[in-house]
């Protein structure tokens, strides 16, 4: 995405080390994602050279040794001159000069409905009394699987790592991630670039292949992603992990398979996809083995067969129909739903796709759950939300509308240390998340990485344990939209949530007119 | 020689069964076409399938030799890794998808979307194909005696296919290729061992315009 918006990049000359001594300094041109910045190799001199490219990530004023960078956000522009803004009329002059269209990194911005109009109702005298937080015990378990498959998945927190592949982000990240897993209690996902062998024991919280040292205590789980491209696909990798996730769609581009460009497809990441070094490995958006449900419902039981009907089955939506979508993936046999909402993020899309193609997730939970409830498996087949869930306070707003867990797939990168510059897709991130250069993911330790991760679960697990309690709840299985009130007519609309001060829900989701099979629900009747 | 009925059977009774008995001489397994999955996921053993087949039958196959005396329905030999898979009759949509090894061999005809992302297995069909085979090949070869329809070797990026007969139409990233002596002696090689009547120097190549093709 070379244009998003419109920052004001300023240098302080007094102190930039290029500029007192040119040529001495290019930290800023180096680790910029979109070339904001150029060295002038005749003069050595520094200079911006593309203000409008910059995106507002701060990586530059990061790394900057002398702290000479400030990037100042210029939104008012968006009032003065909307909709032809610097950034829109900047893509359109993209577009014109290279007959290409943009791809980027990340998720949808921009004013896209979220959690953030939903407030929490603590309890007082009316409601059971609130639980205490310090004193009391809160039981934050999920269990996947446990009537249908004879290793259930118990995750010791509502929380998963979702699909992230090998290739879109480095190995390092992938172990970070499955190292955290293990300290946690929680799952982390193969996601569809194959399996980093290392993945498979680390995410169990053990030291070494044999698994006979245990590292890290709880130990977690490892989600083996059965997707449309089948990279690294075989009866022995699903066979190493603890469930298996079948792959339909994802939040970012709903309706196109995963997209790794050439600059990402190394020898190591070729290794296990088989595609060229260098070339892209764009996935089908569909299974090419799938025409019909029943296909679906096939694929399962052999899923299941190979697997020694162990493992609970997943399955991974993107945001479309969730009814429907969900009511199909009960009919299917699944254990699990990860329903990834619009604003979910991706290594690379096609900015029109991340931007402009989906369902909000809040708005994709309460005809997901209906579904659910419809089918008389409510809380017995699992439902995790997924997309542009930040902290315990999302996690605990998704979960009262109904969700047994949720995932955090964008915020684990940040809290590897992303900056979020958009520019997953380029293989240059100076964090050595989502890139493959060895230069950069020395930047990133696997172990250090995973206490971070472990951090930051802990702290939502904590988040959502004092929500959870003072709204008067033992456990995160009694949390209900009662929980919640919607603050605006707007997420009242999408969500079925009483509106605060009216305390009902509107008119329009009232009995007989809410949500039931084949009423205005993306269900096909 | 080992002999099992599966009718009224389910895929759990019928492939645990097959497990069991799949070593040693080849086991003959009777009134499966109900079942779809069989054989999924075997690592050795020969099977003998009586009669027509289910669709993915032998599915993520990883070594087992596995026969059908009549036809498969869809997605034989679904992601096959290692072994063989021989249908004496015809097979349905998308066979032999996403496999990385082991060798498939249709004696009769095809259907859309054969071989579809091979990423290294031979496959070899005797009669015809429909559109789209070979769509997305990363490595291996298909082998067609007879025809093809549209769309062949569509977005072709690495591997060959072999066509004895005509096309309608080649697909995005393809060109035509010469013969060379490796390709022979494998297509030799190919029709001696399947018992295959055909002049591997008739047989056209197709491979891929570029390796590196980039879509946007």
């Amino acid at each position: 995405m070379p244009i998003v918006g419109a920052f004001c990049v300023s240098v302080n000359r007094e102190i930039c080390v290029n500029a007192g001594m040119p040529g001495k300094c290019a930290t800023c041109a180096e680790v910029c994602p979109h070339g904001v910045y150029e060295l002038n190799l005749q003069t050595g001199e520094m200079n911006v050279v593309n203000f409008n490219a910059c995106v507002g990530c701060r990586i530059c004023a990061e790394f900057c040794p002398v702290n000479a960078i400030r990037i100042n956000p210029a939104e008012p522009e968006y009032f003065t001159r909307y909709p032809w803004t610097f950034s829109a009329v900047e893509e359109v002059h993209y577009r014109a000069q290279t007959g290409e269209y943009l791809l980027r990194g990340f998720g949808t911005t921009g004013q896209t409905p979220n959690f953030d109009m939903i407030t929490i109702v603590p309890s007082q005298i009316s409601s059971p009394a609130p639980r205490d937080k310090y004193r009391e015990e809160c039981d934050m378990s999920v269990v996947i699987g446990e009537n249908t498959c004879e290793k259930p998945v118990v995750l010791k927190q509502p929380f998963v790592w979702p699909a992230m592949s090998f290739g879109a982000l480095s190995k390092e990240a992938k172990l970070a991630l499955a190292i955290s897993a293990a300290m946690t209690g929680i799952a982390t996902d193969t996601g569809e670039g194959g399996l980093v062998p290392d993945e498979a024991w680390l995410a169990r919280g053990y030291a070494d292949a044999e698994m006979s040292v245990k590292k890290w205590d709880p130990g977690g789980y490892l989600l083996i992603q059965w997707s449309t491209g089948r990279w690294g696909v075989s009866a022995d990798y699903l066979n190493s992990g603890d469930a298996v996730e079948v792959k339909i769609g994802q939040g970012a581009k709903p309706g196109m398979g995963g997209h790794l460009l050439g600059a990402k497809v190394t020898e190591e990441v070729s290794r296990v996809r088989g595609v060229p070094v260098g070339s892209d490995a764009l996935s089908p958006c569909r299974y090419y083995d799938v025409q019909t449900l029943d296909d679906i419902k096939h694929m399962v039981a052999f899923l299941r067969d190979v697997t020694h009907y162990q493992m609970p089955i997943f399955f991974k939506l993107g945001p479309s129909r969730p009814y429907a979508d969900v009511a199909a993936c009960i009919e299917a046999g699944a254990d699990a739903i990860s329903l990834d909402g619009m604003v979910g993020g991706t290594g690379c899309s096609p900015d029109v796709v991340t931007q402009g193609v989906g369902i909000p997730t809040v708005a994709c939970i309460p005809p997901a759950v209906q579904a659910l409830k419809d089918y008389g498996v409510y809380r017995k087949v699992k439902l995790i939300a997924l997309g542009g869930i930040r902290n315990g306070l999302d996690a605990f707003k998704a979960m009262a509308l109904g969700a047994d867990a949720v995932g955090f797939g964008s915020a684990a990168e940040v809290a590897l240390g992303c900056r979020v510059c958009y520019a997953c897709h380029k293989g240059n991130c100076p964090y050595g998340i989502t890139s493959q250069k060895p230069e950069m993911r020395a930047r990133l330790d696997p172990i250090e990485g995973g206490q971070r991760l472990a951090n930051f679960i802990h702290a939502c697990g904590e988040e959502v344990k004092i929500l959870t309690m003072l709204s008067g709840h033992r456990s995160i299985q009694e949390l209900s939209p009662e929980d919640l009130r919607a603050m605006d007519l707007n997420t009242a609309a999408l969500t079925g949530l009483k509106l605060a001060g009216y305390d009902r829900p509107l008119p329009m989701w009232e009995e007989g007119f809410g949500l039931s099979k084949g009423k205005g629900n993306g269900h096909n009747n | 020689m080992k002999t099992m009925s599966v009718k009224s059977r389910t895929l759990k009774e019928a492939n645990a069964e097959l497990r069991e008995k799949a070593n040693g001489s080849p086991v003959h397994i009777h009134n499966v076409s109900h079942l779809h999955g069989l054989a999924a996921g075997l690592k050795h053993g020969e099977i003998i399938v009586e009669g027509n087949a289910g669709d993915y039958l032998g599915a993520l196959n990883d070594g087992a030799t596995i026969r059908v005396t009549q036809d498969t329905g869809n997605y034989p030999a679904d992601n096959m890794t290692a072994g063989t898979v021989i249908i004496q009759g015809n097979a349905g949509f998308g066979a032999a998808e996403y496999c990385y090894g082991g060798t498939v061999v249709i004696v009769g005809d095809a259907g859309d979307f054969t071989a579809t992302m091979n990423k290294g297995a031979t496959i070899i069909v005797q009669g015809n194909v429909g559109d789209e085979a070979g769509t997305y090949m990363l490595k291996g070869s298909l082998i067609i005696v007879g025809n093809a329809g549209s769309n062949l070797a569509n977005y072709l990026i690495r591997g060959a296919v072999y066509i004895g007969g005509e096309y309608r139409s080649l697909g995005h990233n393809t060109r035509l290729a010469a013969l060379e002596d490796e390709d022979i002696a494998l297509l030799k090689n190919c029709f001696e061992t399947y018992g295959i009547a055909a002049n591997p120097a008739s047989f056209r190549k197709i491979v891929a315009a570029s390796e590196r093709p980039f879509y946007h």
